[in-house]
């Protein structure tokens, strides 16, 4: 059994936490609040290590001074708790949705839309590999047909009925593949703590 | 039929024990399972293969915090034990803020995994020699941006305050051009938002490790080959352990493997759990 305090703690979390499968208790509750508390005093120490001193501290004890300007339009976050300056924070705002737009726009449209279009299209290349083009063709369907289920503008009547319910089989198909890679994901985390209580701390688990 | 209405109303919590059971025992009696790589898998241990070391190094990027920690940190091991075996120079950073820790506790291991086992000083793994911790920048897309152009630019300083630029391997490392690849380690979309500003903008390679709950996302990004590979979930985990276990003879702690027993006896148990609700369903719904 370790010695550690610190992995004490930790396991007495962990089986806190646990203890909500059993149901809602006090024990339970404590560990959420701490949690929470925990990881969010963790932020701002971190960000005050890693952002602040580096990028705004110490440049300005080197005589940096245009590091005040991002500093100022940084502070005018805090004018939301000021009603009659209120609209100060519009600042702030307008300059990080400008960049982020800026920058994105672009760069999401050609990731995104234009690559994933370019990845749909077949074309006779594909078919040097069989499986390959059946893949091709597969996608092919499979995106045409799910994109005419989300076809609202029209009734699913005639021919837009059977392609849509043929949507609706990928749609399932996908959802099933998601919600198997779920339930490993969750398993995975109850290994990851199963490890720790067993493992690190009771030292059950070579 | 009462045995069937039974089955319908089984206490939740029974269930959770048994699938807490199947995960438990496992662990405590462990038993090998074959391990078949899956082909993202194996396609981004090839990228790391055909990286030559003299010429350029990889970014891992541990964009994960301890919710997601049992997934992802064997793959970040994984990633740095193939990294060093290799002698290839590793940049690391993190876009979480709760990651830094976890990063360095990483690092921490795997190089006195290697440490342990060196005779000489060119055997050793080095700090600033043979990898780098860029730690956490703010506004992490300025950052990635930057990074295309000067990566001392975008970290000025290092994690534990050295000025980047000073470091030994950063002399050979100055940009995206001397980035083989990018493995983006995350359980969320942060490796989309790497191929969206690095790979689209920059041509570098981006691969992913995700959480089993992400992965079905990025299909779509290594179908079109903007995204190089992904290890997904801890079965993921398991098969980069057992690749670079295999090719490069390394002992040392492999959780994802150790794992895997579990994963398969649970997903048994839940199954047969699904199977017995429906037959119980089928056959109290034919009663009325």
């Amino acid at each position: 059994m370790n010695q550690d305090p610190w992995i004490w703690i930790g396991a007495f979390l962990t089986i806190g936490i646990l203890s909500f499968l059993y149901k809602e208790n006090p024990f339970y509750r404590f560990c959420e609040h701490l949690f929470v508390g925990v990881a969010n005093g963790y932020a701002i120490a971190v960000t005050y290590h890693l952002v602040l001193t580096p990028r705004l501290i110490l440049p300005l004890q080197g005589g940096n001074y245009w590091v005040l300007i991002p500093m100022v339009i940084g502070l005018l976050y805090f004018f939301r708790f000021v009603p009659r300056l209120s609209w100060l924070v519009r600042i702030p705002i307008a300059v990080a949705l400008g960049f982020s737009s800026g920058v994105s726009i672009p760069a999401i449209i050609q990731a995104d839309v234009i690559k994933q279009i370019q990845g749909t299209v077949i074309y006779p290349h594909l078919f040097s590999n069989w499986q390959q083009g059946l893949w091709a063709v597969l996608i092919f369907i499979g995106v045409l047909s799910t994109i005419f289920f989300f076809f609202f503008s029209r009734e699913h009547k005639g021919v837009l009925k059977p392609i849509s319910y043929l949507g609706i089989i990928f749609i399932m198909v996908g959802f099933g593949a998601s919600f198997g890679y779920t339930v490993m994901a969750r398993l995975s985390l109850l290994i990851g703590r199963l490890q720790f209580l067993f493992g690190t701390w009771l030292g059950l688990i070579k | 039929m009462k045995f069937w209405e039974y089955l319908l109303r089984i206490d939740r919590r029974i269930v959770f024990l048994l699938v807490g059971l199947s995960v438990l025992i496992p662990l405590l009696f462990p038993f090998r399972i074959k391990t078949n790589v899956m082909p993202y898998t194996q396609k981004l241990f090839d990228v790391i293969e055909t990286i030559d070391p003299e010429n350029q190094g990889i970014l891992i990027s541990a964009d994960y915090d301890p919710q997601t920690m049992p997934e992802l940190h064997p793959m970040f091991i994984a990633l740095l034990r193939h990294a060093f075996a290799r002698r290839i120079p590793v940049l690391v950073m993190t876009s979480y803020i709760q990651g830094p820790g976890l990063a360095q506790q990483g690092l921490n291991q795997v190089t006195e995994e290697f440490n342990a086992r060196a005779q000489t000083n060119q055997d050793s793994i080095l700090y600033g020699r043979d990898y780098v911790f860029l730690g956490y920048p703010p506004l992490w897309l300025a950052a990635v941006l930057r990074m295309g152009s000067d990566i001392s630019q975008a970290f000025p300083a290092d994690y534990y305050k050295n000025r980047t630029a000073s470091l030994e391997m950063m002399k050979k490392i100055k940009n995206y051009n001397d980035i083989g690849v990018i493995i983006s380690i995350a359980g969320s979309a942060i490796p989309q938002s790497w191929v969206i500003y690095a790979n689209t903008r920059f041509g570098v390679r981006v691969g992913s490790g995700a959480t089993a709950v992400t992965a079905p996302d990025f299909y779509p990004f290594l179908q079109t080959g903007q995204m190089c590979g992904m290890i997904a979930g801890l079965k993921g985990a398991s098969e980069y352990e057992y690749l670079v276990s295999t090719k490069y003879n390394l002992t040392g702690a492999t959780p994802a493997t150790r794992g895997m027993g579990s994963q398969s006896i649970a997903h048994l148990m839940i199954l047969l759990l699904v199977i017995i609700g429906n037959i119980g369903y089928f056959a109290t719904r034919r009663k009325k």
